[in-house]
């Protein structure tokens, strides 16, 4: 899957696992902050997404601290994707 | 007991924004959902995680608890709470075995999300109780409440009740057979003599202390009964009406929870047949179709009666000779096993002027 097409995808799931029903994969751009400023997410979302990762992706992050570094925004979260997934 | 001063009601009918109960709304698919407004006040970001219970719950009350400063506690009754989330959240415990779960929808699974949401929305640091008893979670609400406004005369709270329509247990409910089979409005729900009813869902909370003035309603007393014996139900009633309620004067309007079920009429039945035959009987659950805290539903209605004096013609079953309501019996039971008898008056300062 070409990385564009992956950041797409990612978006969408993010929105719908989320609940983000106000937004569009549009509105998310790939280098906008998920947490504080930009998106806005908390520490439940963030759960959330690593939720995400382990079904749509088959990556487990065991590790808080490697969550940080993950879920950045976009950009970070389809990298790690892209070099982790297993599915 | 104590005395109503504000409602709030989350229905199927036009309950919520001026109220019009003349107009009855029709029920779709054999089901009544509530008509959910829009959700002004709650953020987007807690929005977004709310469940439909939640949400009509939380819905209800904000109007009454906005920047009040003495609210003493949240008591709130609730049968199954979020159930669309708890069996999302079981089926998740299935699908993923016991693995990593989405933690939204634990979250929003317990029976106290409204609760707690309406304290967190609130800031309210005080009282937070969520009544779960299935048929009775809102009596048992209200019973709360009355025991802590006798032990602490100057509270006030917010007593209330919420109840969903949830996918999976509506199927599991029809399959027990407590829906219909054949396709029933609620406007020929009486008339339907089937077993099964239509289900129903709502969220109405009220505003409930000490005080006489200026109230809407004194909430008299109240009691709940455990039987599917129908002789035992009679006799708790009897003694009920006997020891409370006509030592505040004649009933003058029995409020019941009929619902259509050819199965369970005769407990509605050997209510009316204990009233004087100048009694008006009315029903209500053509409105909020039928859910464990609908009792509810049936105070905020006898709130609205006494303040309004009037009933809309579809809710009355037996127009008795006398006029107007001062003293108004609300009889109901969920799966003829577990009844309640709510006994509402008028207060003198609650006549006129006051809209809900």
């Amino acid at each position: 899957m070409a990385a564009e097409e992956l950041k797409q995808q990612l978006k969408k799931q993010v929105i719908e696992f989320l609940n983000l029903t106000e937004m569009k994969p549009e509105d998310i751009k790939d280098d906008e902050p998920l947490f504080g400023e930009g998106l806005g997410l908390d520490s439940i979302d963030s759960l959330e997404l690593i939720v995400l990762l382990h079904r749509e992706y088959g990556i487990i992050i065991k590790d808080p601290k490697d969550g940080r570094k993950i879920l950045v925004d976009i950009n970070t979260m389809a990298d790690h994707i892209e070099q982790y997934r297993t599915k | 007991m104590f005395y109503i001063h504000q409602t709030c009601c989350i229905s199927p009918q036009q309950t919520y924004t001026d109220p019009d109960i003349n107009m009855l709304v029709e029920s779709a698919g054999n089901k009544l959902t509530v008509i959910e407004p829009s959700c002004e006040g709650i953020p987007m970001k807690v929005l977004r995680r709310m469940n439909k219970g939640v949400r009509i719950g939380v819905g209800a009350a904000l109007p009454l608890i906005q920047g009040l400063q003495e609210l003493s506690g949240i008591i709130i009754g609730t049968a199954n709470g979020g159930m669309e989330e708890s069996i999302l959240f079981l089926n998740q415990i299935i699908e993923y075995n016991e693995g990593i779960l989405m933690p939204g929808n634990f979250v929003q699974s317990t029976a106290n999300a409204a609760a707690s949401q309406l304290s967190l929305l609130s800031h309210n640091k005080g009282y937070n109780m969520t009544h779960v008893h299935r048929g009775t979670a809102f009596e048992n609400a209200v019973i709360d409440a009355a025991m802590m406004l006798k032990e602490n005369r100057r509270h006030s709270y917010l007593l209330g009740a919420v109840d969903e329509i949830s996918g999976y247990n509506y199927k599991f409910e029809q399959i027990e057979g407590w829906y219909k089979k054949e396709v029933v409005s609620n406007k020929h729900l009486y008339k339907s003599d089937s077993p099964g009813t239509i289900p129903g869902e709502g969220a109405v909370m009220f505003l409930v202390n000490n005080v006489k003035h200026n109230a809407l309603a004194k909430l008299a007393a109240i009691t709940t009964i455990h039987s599917e014996n129908a002789m035992t139900v009679k006799h708790i009633m009897e003694d009920f009406l006997t020891n409370h309620v006509l030592a505040e004067g004649n009933i003058d309007l029995l409020l019941t929870g009929e619902d259509g079920d050819n199965r369970f009429e005769h407990f509605y039945l050997q209510c009316e047949a204990l009233m004087d035959s100048n009694v008006t009987v009315a029903r209500f659950k053509h409105m909020s179709g039928t859910y464990p805290t609908a009792s509810a539903f049936a105070l905020w209605l006898a709130c609205r009666a006494l303040t309004s004096q009037t009933l809309p013609g579809h809710m009355i079953k037996k127009q008795g000779s006398q006029t107007g309501y001062k003293n108004i019996l609300i009889y109901n039971h969920d799966k003829g096993k577990q009844h309640s008898l709510m006994q509402v008056t008028i207060t003198a300062d609650g006549v006129h002027g006051k809209t809900l």
